[in-house]
């Protein structure tokens, strides 16, 4: 993705954009932040045990539910556990933030790939303690096809902490190039908006 | 109390009808809307008496809510039958005490629990509070309303939970039956409240060897082993059957009449058990509450026909609360007919759904309608854990200081008015 190609996209489009990533972000991000917060208290008064992925990975059914069973059934949980916490905190401070948004996007996709792989509805009628009514498609296969979108629209260059190395690439790349061929032929300098 | 098998039926499914349709779920939480987890794990406890009030309680100890860090208590030997016990149902061993400050000192705690005899509660709750404990305190409150005091001024100058553990106030079947039964009226107006709790034994404990050859009983208040053994036998540890048993129930009294009493006429006497015992074997007391309404309350050692009730006698029905286990509404006129009160307010049952769907290790609000049966130990369950809860989340305890000294103020005047088989007008709290 290049400057020049969002600079075409309107103003509106681009805020949807970043705020459909901000929201994922702060998903991802409360996601981690419960894990690690447990054990804990909910505020109804209830103690909330240690979190653990163990429950979850048991329950699933889908292609994946195979692999994972056997890494728990080898004592691998607490490694697992460990490592979904801090990829859920680290994917959602990059999506919140717009910092290394393209890595949080692609490892974003991965986690909701493999959660939607455990878990395929493939019973379309409601299901006991769950709401909706999902077939082949739910809302985890929705937030991968969100964030494959974000993924594609770079929106950390939009706004975001990305925008700090974008500045030093462009006047040290191709861009630079351009700016000079461009001085060459004596017509005005073009506003480049983002250009330092 | 006795009823047939037809009436416990009736009474039993009148009581179901009643309090089914209406969540019996009580949220204890702050006001804030937008919560997530608080933060905190299991808080760390000790307890202090580890006899049968103390194991019953141990027993319901959840690893979710508290982690016991130690155990104290004078006698050596029940002070290891309870590590032993605590270590058999997968607990980190506990480590041991006979000295509460030293306890309070050496280990990392947060809360103390007191299940001790009567007489030490406030010395071990204001030393506790002081210390920046938490407390859990056993009823009743303490042996005087100036002790009761000291304790709320411990828990409010050291801001810490003080809590008194009455613990049908935890039980889901008394909360089922205030909030579904005694708020929505059912009852009518309810002048008369009847509690008694007959046996028929000693209430003195088997004959039992001291923890050790040379037990000293004497460094601790008892003149010797016989004294500690059977404190609630004398005056200067307990305030006898009023106390220990009566004040259960005039506590639930004076929260299903959302009062307190203002008057008490008693008297009693040691009739049957003339084997030193300074506390009466029979005592009858006749408490006053505000708006014509009235509790009795006798308990005999002379016979068990009646075993222990709570029964609530209202212009359009009877409730009657026995042993801490079960209900039964009765609908009045009808004798023991089915209850024509419409009660079905919701074709699907909200109090048996979320019953259903409680996990099995947290803090159970909800009545369980299957049988109208709850076992005794969830009410200490909840107890703890509402407790830990409220150290946690900062939210209301149900039966705190103030309460809880209403109640022994008139648990204390009540004794006083048996010994001059007298009525006494029971201080007000704010005269207290």
């Amino acid at each position: 993705m290049t400057s020049d190609y969002q600079e075409k996209l309107s103003t509106a489009q681009r805020f949807a954009l970043v705020a459909l990533r901000t929201l994922i972000g702060w998903h991802f991000l409360y996601e981690a932040y419960y894990k690690l917060a447990a054990p804990a208290w909910s505020p109804a008064g209830g103690p909330l045990p240690a979190w653990t992925a163990a429950n979850y990975l048991k329950g699933a059914s889908g292609p994946l539910a195979g692999i994972f069973q056997r890494m728990i059934n080898a004592g691998l949980t607490s490694w697992i556990d460990r490592t979904v916490k801090v990829a859920l905190l680290l994917i959602g401070l990059s999506l919140l933030l717009g910092l290394f948004t393209r890595i949080g996007a692609t490892a974003a996709l991965i986690f909701l790939s493999l959660f939607y792989l455990l878990y395929v509805p493939t019973i379309g009628v409601p299901q006991p303690n769950a709401e909706g009514t999902y077939l082949i498609v739910n809302k985890t296969l929705i937030e991968a096809a969100a964030v494959l979108v974000l993924l594609l629209f770079d929106t950390g260059r939009i706004a975001g902490l990305d925008l700090l190395f974008k500045r030093r690439r462009v006047v040290s790349g191709n861009e630079m190039r351009a700016i000079n061929e461009t001085r060459n032929t004596e017509e005005p300098v073009p506003t480049m908006r983002e250009a330092s | 109390m006795n009823l047939t098998e037809e009436q416990k039926t009736i009474g039993r499914r009148n009581f179901l009808k009643a309090v089914a349709g209406v969540p019996a779920l009580v949220v204890l939480g702050g006001a804030a809307l937008t919560r997530g987890p608080i933060k905190g794990g299991p808080v760390k406890i000790a307890l202090v008496g580890t006899g049968d009030m103390g194991k019953g309680l141990l027993n319901q100890y959840q690893r979710e809510v508290c982690d016991l860090k130690a155990l104290c208590d004078i006698n050596p030997k029940r002070r290891a039958g309870m590590v032993e016990m605590m270590v058999k149902k997968g607990w980190p061993k506990p480590n041991e005490y006979d000295d509460w400050q030293e306890m309070i000192q050496k280990e990392d705690l947060e809360a103390v629990h007191i299940a001790t005899p009567l007489w030490t509660h406030s010395t071990i709750a204001v030393g506790a509070l002081n210390a920046g404990k938490h407390v859990l305190c056993e009823k009743m409150m303490a042996k005087s309303a100036q002790e009761c005091q000291q304790m709320i001024d411990a828990a409010k100058t050291n801001n810490r939970v003080l809590e008194i553990g009455y613990q049908r106030y935890y039980n889901p079947i008394y909360q089922a039956a205030y909030t579904n039964i005694i708020k929505q009226g059912l009852l009518g107006d309810v002048y008369h409240a009847r509690l008694a709790w007959h046996r028929n034994a000693s209430w003195r404990r088997p004959a039992e060897d001291p923890p050790a050859p040379n037990f000293d009983a004497s460094k601790y208040g008892y003149p010797d082993w016989e004294h500690l053994l059977n404190w609630r036998m004398y005056r200067k540890y307990s305030e006898g059957l009023l106390c220990e048993l009566g004040s259960h129930q005039i506590t639930a009294a004076s929260w299903f009449f959302d009062s307190h009493p203002e008057a008490v006429y008693a008297n009693g006497g040691t009739y049957k058990y003339k084997d030193g015992r300074e506390v009466y074997d029979h005592i009858y007391a006749t408490f006053n509450y505000p708006g014509g309404r009235t509790a009795t309350f006798s308990s005999i050692q002379s016979n068990a026909f009646d075993e222990n009730y709570e029964m609530y006698m209202g212009t359009k029905g009877t409730l009657i609360m026995t042993r801490e286990l079960e209900a039964y509404l009765f609908n009045e006129g009808e004798g023991t007919a089915t209850t024509r009160v419409d009660v079905s307010r919701q074709s699907s049952s909200p109090v048996a759904d979320a019953a259903a769907s409680q996990p099995a290790n947290s803090a159970a609000r909800t009545v369980s309608p299957a049988e109208g049966i709850v076992n005794k130990g969830i009410s200490y369950l909840n107890e703890i854990a509402e407790f830990c809860s409220a150290i946690r989340t900062g939210g209301p305890v149900r039966c705190g200081g103030e309460k809880a000294m209403t109640s022994a103020v008139a648990i204390l005047t009540g004794n006083l008015a048996a010994e001059k088989q007298a009525r006494l007008e029971i201080p007000s709290p704010s005269s207290t």
